[in-house]
């Protein structure tokens, strides 16, 4: 077999995951067309229509993904974590969640290596309660809740982060003492 | 040593020691050994991604990165793998089998005929790129970000579709009663089950919206999407620890109802008084 066969192998084994669930929700609408015609074709002409209205957020969250893969590397974003405790530490934490990209089993090898270097407990969780707040991806929460909705529940998830560091500091240090 | 002169490299490995033979791949070879081939100082790392599965390569790519090194010596390394490490100015040799001692002064060997001075180069963390290769390539992420994001986004559009369609608004008032702190509750607790990119968590949460169902429960559905993840838990226990996991994901929990009935109360203020 050719280099160039095993790698396009290679390259359709990953992509069939991830066409397994909008398949399996193609092959439910054919069963309910031929139950239900009518509703499916309702619930597709409704599916449509949400398809449309996220059109162009989506072109948007598009290029926000290409400026912020410009911008960042996983390197930055270890930097700002490696900081020990403190306030500064907590904003460095908070930023790195805001601007970390990427599936979260990647980044906790990262995470463990940062602990070993002096990483504070507190500084890991509030990086992961802020991987919530993904800017790239606010034009589809806007075009869904509106920015009065979203610049709120954004400020108070990283509040919210903060109070879950110190909570789980806090907790941690209780554990040890007793 | 200088700290500009220091070398660092990551070899896969089937054992923690310089006499284990170098691992076939990189991804899922038992260990990682971090060491130094001028001075030999090693550490054996167990690799992340030993179990296999999904995304075991991409655990020891983060990994080597997150150990700054400047050489990755294995096997064999997918190509995804090997570009992400070229990202970050990491150099990858690929067929190597020997010991890792060896593959270590052999690496050291070729390093000092090509350098001519028998010195690696100062540790750089990027490679520097002109700026259109540089917008060609984060568009090319990007691209492939999308691809991933977007046949699951799609089916879970069209699932909406289904659900808006035949579930009926007297079933879901069922769960969703309009009670504040039941409905927050809820929404955390099928925010925590399901997981995946956050951008699905808005569109079911938008439609569920629309469907009647109360700003309160879908808030916490969407906080609770990323910060509890009880699918990520394992993975999570293993690399942080089991207190520190379960302590995390309790908290952010609770903290999601907290934050969904504080969010939606000031919500509620400001629009009630912008009218």
């Amino acid at each position: 077999m050719s280099k160039d066969t095993r790698r396009a192998k290679r390259g359709i084994s990953l992509i069939y995951p991830r066409l397994i669930f909008p398949i399996a929700v193609g092959a439910v609408y054919a069963v309910l067309y031929i139950i239900f015609p009518e509703k499916a074709l309702s619930a597709w002409a409704q599916s449509l229509n949400v398809l449309t209205n996220v059109a162009f957020p989506l072109c948007l969250v598009f290029v926000f993904m290409v400026l912020l893969n410009i911008a960042l590397k996983p390197g930055h974003v270890g930097r700002l974590l490696g900081k020990k405790a403190g306030l500064r530490a907590a904003t460095l934490a908070t930023a790195a969640g805001i601007i970390s990209a990427g599936p979260i089993y990647a980044w906790y090898p990262i995470l463990r290596d940062l602990r070993e270097k002096g990483a504070s407990n507190s500084s890991l969780a509030i990086f992961l309660g802020n991987r919530a707040v993904k800017p790239f991806l606010l034009p589809v929460m806007i075009s869904y809740f509106g920015w009065i909705y979203v610049l709120i529940l954004t400020i108070l998830t990283v509040l919210g982060s903060l109070a879950v560091g110190y909570v789980v500091e806090a907790l941690d240090a209780h554990q040890k003492t007793s | 040593m200088n700290e500009r002169m220091r070398m660092r490299i990551a070899v896969s490995a089937d054992g923690p020691d310089l006499d284990a033979r170098v691992g076939y791949r990189f991804g899922t070879s038992p260990y990682v050994i971090i060491l130094d081939p001028t001075t030999m100082i090693f550490e054996a790392v167990p690799n992340p991604g030993a179990a296999g599965g999904r995304g075991a390569g991409m655990q020891a790519t983060a990994l080597a990165i997150g150990k700054e090194v400047d050489a990755v010596i294995t096997g064999y390394c997918s190509p995804l793998a090997e570009k992400y490490l070229a990202g970050h100015g990491i150099v990858t040799l690929t067929g190597v089998d020997n010991t890792v001692r060896n593959a270590a002064q052999n690496y050291l060997e070729k390093r000092a005929k090509s350098d001519d001075g028998g010195v690696a180069p100062p540790r750089r963390h990027f490679v520097h790129t002109p700026a259109g290769a540089a917008l060609i390539q984060a568009t090319r992420g990007a691209a492939r970000q999308f691809a991933r994001l977007l046949p699951v986004l799609v089916g879970v559009v069209f699932l909406m579709g289904l659900f808006n369609t035949f579930v009926s608004r007297a079933l879901l008032s069922t769960v969703f009663s309009g009670n504040v702190v039941m409905d927050a509750l809820w929404g955390a607790c099928i925010g925590s089950i399901v997981a995946g990119n956050p951008i699905n968590s808005y569109i079911i949460g938008g439609e569920l919206l629309a469907y009647g169902v109360s700003l309160y429960a879908v808030t916490a559905l969407i906080i609770a999407w990323v910060n509890v993840g009880l699918v990520q838990l394992p993975a999570e226990i293993a690399a942080l620890g089991r207190r520190f996991a379960l302590m995390r994901t309790t908290a952010s929990f609770f903290a999601a109802i907290t934050i969904a009935t504080i969010t939606v109360t000031i919500f509620n203020a400001v629009a009630g008084a912008s009218g």
